[in-house]
């Protein structure tokens, strides 16, 4: 693996704390199974692919600065038996990091490359690190690279004290080894607060 | 010809003890870690696990540390001592740092569950991980890959692609990961756990059991391992992840995203099937798991299926941190030429593969599998070192 390709940004997608119409993407059903988290994620996931003309990407790679934290809270009310919350299966199913990545790939029937990052505010350079060398090399053509975060009031008020401020966000974008109506060209070392806007 | 990865350092706790030599005693006398719960603070207590038999008050005295960290760090930098200290670089003032890259999911949940609806402030994957980092002057930086069961194994293959990709001469790789009630609670709730010792491939297994611990490799280029006269352990000769894509917390029949994965990771290694010496499965022990790796196993090594075992059914499932765990059984497997037996096997299951019965003789060549929720699935495969 000696390539040495340009590696390019196709598109880039991003929600704040505004939501958009799930249904363009995603059916009643669908919807049902996924919290707000994961809804955002596949939306922002389909509308980046969408602008880039990809249906499937050849890898998944998310960043996560702190995980599906409010799944994670509802299970631990539960597990802690610290009110009458019922330990439910499919909170702990989807409060591991990797679920967001893992749901997406389900949607877009994608068995290529997933892997997922969670370092606090660098999870997105280390996802951006892992696409880009693997573009680069010529492992792989295309990426579908995210960076999600939701906002748990328990979880904020503690990072609050210690400085970080824990935001909702969506973001999801495509890298390349195709140029072709590229938004720019990509190379490390990456900086996550070049890839919010 | 492009230049091999080796591994200079290896160091791993577990139910079976601290450091591969208690490890390795454990597997060679077909011991096994898993027992009545010692440690955790919880009121689930007819499962078994595989606790690494230490605690965090022994833990922090032997480090000379307070007790303020969560355990998954504590475990993670008693294994990461190990290997640094059999590659000769805590000590070595001419290298210069090097990152981290560690797998966890659990991170700093114990902690959490203390000081709960207050959060721990090493909560979070990354906090945990930058405990064990902080540890020592020659880690300059660290991140954390999160893939649940399989973030060890996907650790070590990003750990890999830097230094193929000439980011670093060299990376430290693997991952940490205690028992905590969320965890052990969650797979209770799934009903995947099994109230006796896990059984791998039998058919009368009834799910897992939950483990614990950290392990550790040093990957370096070889060239720069050479200069510096490092030992080297064996060589990094290839790794595949792919995604099964059909279920949050369920394997498909045929295995795809194993079958995959395996596939990938013979092929990046430039060996056959017929290479392989020895497989470590994932082998959880619950009926999904094995059967669909089994479908695997058979699509990929038709009907030449080399020996097979799950080194789970010693020291459990040891979730983020099993990739790395079972890697450094592997080198073991190498060093030693040795492949470890199934145990708690008694009754095939037509299903599933036939596991190994264990024997002693020459290993070259092992696949190591790492699965995780989510369909995140993981193979990488190790080689002894034969200097060229």
């Amino acid at each position: 693996m000696t390539g040495n390709r340009k590696v390019y940004l196709k598109s880039i997608v991003c929600l704040g704390g505004n939501d958009p119409d799930f249904r363009s993407v995603l059916s009643p059903m669908e919807a049902r199974r996924m919290g707000r988290l994961l809804k955002r994620a596949v939306w922002t996931s389909k509308e980046a692919l969408g602008q880039a003309g990809i249906e499937i990407p050849d890898a998944i790679i998310t960043a996560t600065d702190y995980g599906c934290i409010v799944n994670s809270v509802e299970f631990l009310k539960a597990a802690l038996a610290l009110d009458d919350t019922p330990m439910r299966p499919i909170h702990f199913m989807q409060s591991t990091h990797n679920t967001i990545s893992s749901v997406i790939a389900v949607y877009l029937h994608c068995h290529g490359y997933n892997t997922t990052y969670s370092h606090r505010g660098s999870s997105l350079e280390s996802a951006l690190l892992d696409a880009w060398m693997q573009i680069r090399s010529g492992e792989i053509e295309t990426a579908l690279v995210g960076w999600f975060d939701e906002e748990e009031p328990l979880c904020a008020e503690s990072l609050r004290s210690i400085g970080i401020t824990l935001e909702d966000r969506a973001v999801s974008m495509v890298l390349s080894s195709d140029g072709n109506g590229a938004v720019r060209e990509i190379a490390p070392p990456f900086n996550s607060s070049d890839y919010v806007f | 010809m492009k230049e091999r990865i080796v591994i200079t350092g290896a160091g791993v706790v577990s139910a079976l003890g601290c450091g591969k030599e208690e490890n390795l005693a454990a597997l060679e006398a077909h011991k096994s870690g898993i027992a009545p719960v010692r440690f955790l603070s919880t009121t689930l207590r007819d499962k078994p696990v595989g606790e690494v038999p230490v605690s965090n008050a022994l833990i922090c005295s032997r480090l000379g540390l307070d007790e303020e960290y969560p355990r998954s760090s504590l475990l993670g930098i008693l294994a990461l001592r190990e290997a640094l200290e059999q590659s000769r670089l805590l000590s070595d003032d001419k290298v210069g740092p090097f990152p981290l890259i560690s797998g966890t999911t659990v991170g700093g949940m114990d902690k959490t569950e203390l000081s709960f609806p207050s959060f721990s402030k090493y909560h979070d994957c990354g906090a945990s991980t930058e405990a064990i980092a902080s540890q020592f002057s020659v880690i300059s930086s660290s991140t954390t890959v999160s893939t649940a069961c399989s973030s060890a194994l996907n650790a070590i293959l990003f750990g890999a692609n830097l230094i193929r990709n000439g980011l670093y001469e060299r990376v430290a790789v693997g991952g940490a990961e205690a028992l905590s009630n969320f965890h052990l609670n969650g797979f209770n709730s799934l009903m995947i756990l099994d109230g006796q010792c896990c059984r791998p491939f039998d058919a009368s297994r009834a799910g897992l059991n939950l483990g614990e611990g950290a392990a550790y490799l040093i990957l370096e280029e070889e060239s720069a391992a050479l200069r510096r006269e490092a030992p080297v352990l064996g060589i990094v000769s290839g790794g595949g992840n792919a995604c099964d894509a059909f279920h949050q917390t369920a394997s498909s029949e045929n295995g795809d995203g194993a079958f995959l994965a395996m596939e990938k990771a013979l092929a990046s290694s430039g060996l056959t099937a017929a290479d392989i010496d020895y497989v470590n499965a994932h082998g959880t022990g619950t009926v999904n798991n094995d059967a669909s790796e089994s479908a695997a196993l058979r699509r990929v090594f038709k009907d030449n299926i080399p020996p097979v075992s799950s080194t789970k059914a010693y020291t459990g499932h040891t979730t983020s941190a099993s990739g790395s765990i079972e890697a450094v059984f592997c080198l073991l497997a190498i060093r030693e030429g040795i492949v470890f037996p199934q145990l708690n096997f008694s009754t095939p299951d037509p299903a599933c593969i036939m596991p190994a019965s264990g024997e002693r003789k020459p290993v070259r060549h092992v696949l190591c599998n790492s699965f995780g929720f989510g369909g995140n699935d993981s193979s990488l495969i190790l080689s002894r070192y034969d200097r060229q």
